[in-house]
């Protein structure tokens, strides 16, 4: 966060992607019984 | 050609390794987190304990220990915050009914809107008083008024502000959001405060997603709930901020006839995504509880909360691994001074606005 990031930072506008896809994606495997209970620590 | 090649490598390895820091200081976090109420059985501080307290604090003790071994700059890459809060904000979608965000929304924006306004200009004129920069007065307005670190990324951005201007805003964001988690679920609860209110109030107030979401849990599920729908609102609304402070730079402080107009296009390119993936989330589990019965749904679902709880805990690890004195000592007093003010004023304000939005709220 106090790393020199230069004002426009592309990377955030993608990290915000990619944490939208994976977040989904896991409820999904979640959902369809691919991460069952139990599995996750 | 090989040079810059093996200089990126080596930034992408040290990335990793930062990652892997991270990890290891979640899985002591949930190890502490179910261990020290069971090795302290009985005890009520232990149980009262909640996972962001051992985040926050072995991400500290893991800054101290990095910075002293020089470590702690090269695997910054790896303290992803951002990245981490929006994953376990997507998952904290699935946990919320649709019903909820639909109706908390309204309420949720009026407060909002008010809230960032007040706020906002009480700090643009109290900057002004003390004789802050235009950009530093901007981007601390916009911090404190809208969503910590992503409203300073954005808003400097829109008015090109320096990079150590950006740096100190970053930096009061976290060193008055690290107490706030602490002391507002406190006086919720010293104040009688109803989970709806405190959770509204919480949502409202403090600037960072990650401290919202640390308190939040800290009061209880209902109070995580209004508080994410709350701050999510917030990170909603950066994109019309940031465009207003755009256009209000370009056009009457820098005084640039030919400044290009933002559109459209602009406001959805601020627009933070995850927030379409948050509510998403809500909508899948929402029709999916449907289909299956009530024990089943519960037990998936719980899984999604446990997905969800581990990358809140790697956020607030970051947090702590992130933090810096430094640039607050190189900001002086004043900009520390108008963020103090602006802070108690958004404290006084957010919570008049949760006990008048909030109070009747129920989504049944």
């Amino acid at each position: 966060m106090n790393r020199q990031e230069p004002p426009e930072s592309r990377t955030a506008f993608n990290e915000d992607w990619a944490a939208t896809i994976l977040g989904l994606v896991l409820l999904v495997l979640v959902l369809v019984g691919v991460i069952p209970p139990g599995l996750v620590p | 050609m090989t040079a810059p090649a093996s200089t990126g490598t080596r930034t992408w390895q040290w990335g990793a390794l930062g990652v892997l820091v991270v990890l290891l200081l979640g899985a002591a976090t949930r190890f502490l987190e179910k261990g020290v109420p069971a090795w302290f059985e009985g005890s009520a501080l232990a149980k009262a304990i909640e996972f962001p307290i051992y985040a926050i604090a072995l991400g500290l003790l893991g800054n101290a220990v990095l910075t002293a071994a020089g470590l702690r700059d090269r695997l910054a890459d790896g303290f992803r915050t951002e990245f981490f809060i929006k994953t376990g904000l997507v998952l904290l979608g699935a946990s919320i009914n649709l019903k909820v965000i639909v109706t908390a929304a309204g309420p949720a924006i009026i407060q909002g809107v008010v809230l960032i306004s007040t706020v906002f200009l009480f700090t643009w004129w109290l900057g002004g008083r003390l004789g802050l920069d235009d950009k530093l007065r901007a981007l601390l307005s916009a911090a404190v008024s809208i969503c910590g670190v992503s409203a300073a990324i954005a808003a400097a951005g829109a008015v090109q502000a320096r990079r150590e201007q950006l740096a100190y805003s970053a930096s009061l964001v976290i060193a008055f959001a690290l107490p706030s988690i602490f002391i507002l679920p406190a006086l919720a609860s010293l104040l009688g405060l109803s989970p709806q209110v405190a959770g509204a109030w919480i949502g409202g107030n403090i600037d960072t997603t990650a401290a919202v979401t640390a308190a939040g849990t800290i009061v209880g599920e209902n109070a995580l709930a209004i508080a994410t729908i709350v701050k999510v609102t917030q990170n909603a609304l950066i994109g019309i901020v940031t465009i207003a402070l755009t256009a209000w730079f370009a056009f009457r402080i820098e005084r640039r006839p030919d400044a290009p107009r933002p559109g459209p296009a602009e406001l959805w390119r601020r627009f933070p995504k995850f927030v379409l993936g948050f509510v998403a989330a809500s909508v899948i589990a929402t029709w999916w509880l449907t289909t299956v019965s009530a024990d089943h749904g519960k037990q998936v679902i719980g899984v999604a909360n446990d997905l969800r709880t581990w990358f809140l805990i790697l956020a607030f690890v970051s947090i702590g691994l992130e933090f810096r004195v430094s640039s607050l000592r190189e900001a002086g007093w004043r900009p520390v001074s108008v963020f103090a003010a602006a802070t108690v004023v958004n404290v006084v304000v957010a919570l008049a606005l949760a006990l008048l939005l909030f109070s009747d709220f129920t989504a049944d």
